[in-house]
């Protein structure tokens, strides 16, 4: 079998008594776009943080293109390839638009201290790149025109995508987007589903923690069900959908998902 | 025996950074912030106990204890009515209402000074000068009473929370704000219920320490810092945590000024202080309940 | 005019007219105390790359301020090395010693400050009882004037001169970092530190180098303080130092430079103009910390980039 990108074997997170995260195995292709689901309190941001390095393990394993990154910290997976956007945006509201993109740069570029005092032309070339590339990565997701705008001046919709554009901007192999399409509205959410795609053919890999079903039906390749923290179901989205597991477990105990996004 | 006086001056500096700690800890765990100005809260219940004695020389230690109780808890919801609570209003960010503690701080100090002066103030003799005998060993009366104070007043303020109705209340406003409010807490009210508590305790603790030591402006800044020390040995956070730090911390400062270096006494509160944010952020409770 | 070229020429301006300050011949008292000044907004500006810039509030400096200080007064006195070396010294002392504070950067908050406010009682402790090294409660006195290569500063213009050369070159550092990678880095972990470190960004790594840095910078502005009062006692080095030192940076407007400058100009000299006040002032201070931090944490420099705004356009 070819080497996946992204492998979890026997993934766990305890808190205490609880298992948030049990037992999980995942396997996310290359180029692929994995999407997580799985109802309230399935553990899906949980997994994505133990991918990302912001939770540590309990038990288990991650490897990333190969190498075991199980210890590795958030910051250091972020600088090998592994981004993430956040549920409840962690954006940095004093600064701009493009100050914003420009702090995803910030791992693969190397100026310091010294150079920044000494100003040389190095360190001013590299600030010139960073900022073009910033630039080129808000016009990606379609916010152009806000590059000078604090970020904490924007309307929501806008700065969900510019949570993308941030974990986009460095264009790494692996981009954990963490319910990017909540609170957005449908065109909102069809757009999303688009930039997702575009995200994908740049020759990002994508990992998808979504609770709106459209979005996940029309842009994952595979999915997988997570409920009370272990995997129930994996496949393409079709054959999720007719999962009798997994429509009980959306359906079955009360918890409706809202009618426009059933899954049958 | 020398070995009995130093356990009891020991014990008896613990209890007085036991009721110190229990502030921080109550404040922290109702609003999550450090009070940095819960030692003035200390000094000005020592202040004003001694105004006290000084107005009224015949006053029983019991009585000012109260008054400078009394004092410390009033200052302290004033505190938490003027500037605290207007700070939360504004969901002022965590960093500038710590800011804002040690401005509260300054100017409680800077205040002390102007009205009492600079110079240290000897409380009058409010116990006995013949030493107690316990158990056939010669203690200071005074060590005593301030023993018996504190565990009188650790154990009031237990009853209070875990017996009567506000106390409950209290408690279950420092979990779960929001619940508690749901279920009908008056969440105002319980602040500054814990700020009151917070104050009366270090303004026993203050007038302890007077009677013990002296009295001067600027002796809640060190005394509120090892207060902190205590309560972060024992685990921020843990009520049971800020009165064991504090009794343990209090003895291991007076015996390692005994046996290590009396110059630099305050200097093993600081360098605990530091050990133990760095090593074992959540205390002693921390520690038992991993175990567990 | 931009907003940004503004502020430029507003610098080039001022800094013009303090170097012309002494052909005015001004009394030795005024520039002994804007020499005062010029030492303190060092000493803030170094905190307020900490506070300001990386959310870091650290009420110890005056621990790195009295190393520096005292290193630079024993290198000279008693070791009779040139003004230069002992002033660099100095800020390299005050820097390796930040070293062993380093591991408490991991701390946030709260528990940081108290931890910095512990590190400073120490220091000031060593100072007070190590009689020996630092002359204890009794201080150090003849340290000796600044010199530069061999050249002693003996008249105050000359001295006043060094301390605004100095504030300068540390004003203009910083100014450079602020607006460099490392400078948009430190800024993000102050906003969202969980964020930078999913960009990748080493957030203790950076925290740690602002701590050093700004220890340097206190070890410098404490050189210039021991050559300029020629005596030291621990009693300059407590808390309260530290408390002034903050209050600059938060007076001035926490996140600006400028600010810094300016508190540092409205804590040394306003006692000094309002007599009066002299008695009444940390009173009046620590009710300012509490009212800035109540409507606003701009201070100074915010409110006076609030006058200006109409007069300039920002940058497309």
């Amino acid at each position: 079998m070819p080497e996946a990108l992204l492998e979890a074997a026997g993934l766990s997170r305890r808190f205490g008594g609880l298992a948030a995260v049990d037992a999980v195995d995942l396997r996310v292709e290359r180029g692929a776009i994995h999407g997580l689901i799985g109802p309230n309190g399935a553990g899906k941001t949980t997994l994505l943080n133990l991918i990302a390095g912001a939770l540590a393990v309990t038990r288990g394993t991650v490897s990333f293109r190969g190498a075991d990154i199980t210890r590795w910290d958030a910051a250091r997976r972020a600088q090998a390839g592994i981004r993430r956007t956040f549920q409840n945006l962690k954006l940095f509201a004093e600064m701009s638009a493009l100050e914003n993109a420009s702090i995803g740069l910030h791992a693969g570029t190397r100026a310091g201290i010294f150079a920044a005092l000494a100003r040389t032309p190095a360190q001013r070339a590299e600030e010139e790149r960073i900022f073009a590339r910033a630039r080129r990565a808000l016009e990606f997701v379609g916010l152009g025109g806000d590059a000078g705008v604090a970020a904490g001046k924007l309307p929501y919709g806008h700065r969900r995508l510019l949570e993308i554009a941030r974990a986009f901007v460095a264009e790494p192999a692996l981009i954990l987007l963490d319910e990017p399409a909540a609170g957005l509205n449908q065109t909102e959410a069809a757009n999303l589903s688009r930039l997702i795609g575009r995200i994908r053919d740049a020759g990002c890999t994508v990992v998808l923690v979504e609770h709106h079903m459209d979005v996940v039906m029309s842009v994952c390749d595979q999915v997988t069900v997570l409920n009370y923290g272990r995997k129930l179901a994996e496949g393409r989205p079709a054959e999720i959908q007719r999962d009798a597991q997994v429509i009980e477990a959306y359906l079955g105990r009360g918890d409706a998902p809202p009618s426009k996004h059933a899954l049958a | 025996m020398y070995l009995a006086e130093l356990l009891a001056g020991g014990l008896a500096i613990g209890c007085v950074y036991s009721l110190v700690a229990l502030g921080f800890a109550m404040i922290m765990r109702a609003t999550s912030i450090i009070h940095f100005a819960q030692g003035e809260l200390l000094m000005l219940g020592s202040m004003s106990g001694l105004s006290t004695l000084w107005l009224l020389p015949k006053l029983p230690a019991v009585a000012v204890l109260i008054c400078g109780m009394v004092a410390s808890g009033i200052l302290a919801v004033a505190m938490e009515f003027l500037v605290y609570r207007p700070l939360r209003l504004r969901r002022v960010a965590l960093m500038n209402v710590i800011t804002a503690t040690v401005g509260m701080s300054i100017l409680c100090i800077n205040a002390a000074r102007l009205v009492w002066g600079s110079e240290p103030l000897r409380y009058p003799e409010l116990f006995s000068t013949s030493a107690y005998r316990i158990a056939g060993v010669p203690v200071s009366p005074q060590l005593v009473w301030i023993m018996a104070f504190g565990v009188v007043l650790m154990g009031l303020l237990q009853l209070f929370l875990k017996r009567t109705r506000t106390g409950l209340v209290m408690q279950a406003v420092a979990q779960d704000a929001e619940v508690a409010q749901l279920m009908g807490a008056n969440l105002t009210r319980m602040m500054l219920y814990t700020f009151a508590i917070a104050g009366m305790m270090a303004g026993a603790a203050g007038v302890m320490f007077g009677s013990l030591f002296f009295s001067f402006f600027e002796m809640g800044f060190l005394l509120g810092i090892k207060g902190f020390v205590a309560a972060t040995l024992g685990g921020l956070g843990s009520l049971a945590g800020a009165m064991l730090g504090g009794i343990l911390f209090g003895l291991i400062e007076t015996f390692s000024a005994v046996y290590v270096s009396s110059a630099y006494k305050d200097a093993i509160g600081m360098v605990l202080l530091i050990a133990i944010l760095l090593f074992l952020p959540s205390g002693l409770v921390g520690l038992w309940k991993a175990r567990g | 005019m931009e907003s940004a070229r503004l502020k430029r020429s507003l610098t080039g301006i001022v800094l013009l007219a303090l170097a012309a300050l002494p052909l005015f011949e001004p009394h030795q008292f005024v520039l002994h105390m804007l020499s005062l000044v010029a030492i303190s907004a060092t000493a803030a500006l170094g905190l307020q790359l900490l506070l300001g810039f990386s959310g870091q509030l650290s009420i110890g400096q005056a621990a790195f301020y009295g190393i520096g200080a005292y290193a630079s007064g024993l290198l000279s006195a008693k070791l009779g090395m040139p003004f230069i070396v002992a002033f660099f010294a100095a800020g390299v002392i005050a820097a390796v010693v930040s070293l062993v504070m380093v591991p408490i950067t991991r701390l946030t908050g709260a528990a940081l400050a108290v931890a910095t406010l512990g590190f400073s009682i120490l220091v000031y402790l060593v100072l007070k009882n190590e009689e020996w090294l630092t002359g204890g409660s009794f201080g150090l006195m003849g340290i000796p004037r600044a010199s530069l290569f061999g050249y002693v500063l003996a008249k105050p213009a000359y001295a006043y001169l060094l301390c605004v050369a100095v504030a300068a070159a540390v004003y203009l550092s910083l100014l450079r970092l602020q607006r460099s990678r490392f400078g948009r880095a430190i800024n993000a972990i102050r906003q969202n530190e969980d964020a930078a470190r999913a960009c990748g960004v080493k957030v203790t790594l950076l925290k740690s180098q602002c701590f050093v840095i700004a220890a340097f910078v206190a070890g410098l502005a404490g050189s210039l303080y021991a050559h300029q009062v020629r005596y030291l006692a621990p009693t300059d080095f407590t808390f309260w130092k530290s408390v002034e030192i903050l209050i600059m940076v938060v007076i001035g407007g926490m996140g600006s430079l400028f600010g810094a400058v300016l508190g540092a100009a409205v804590v040394v000299l306003v006692p000094e103009v309002l007599r009066e006040v002299g008695d009444y002032r940390m009173l009046i201070f620590g009710a300012i910390l509490m009212v800035v931090m109540l409507f606003g944490e701009g201070g100074i420099a915010g409110f006076l980039e609030q006058c200006l705004r109409p007069f300039s356009k920002p940058r497309a």
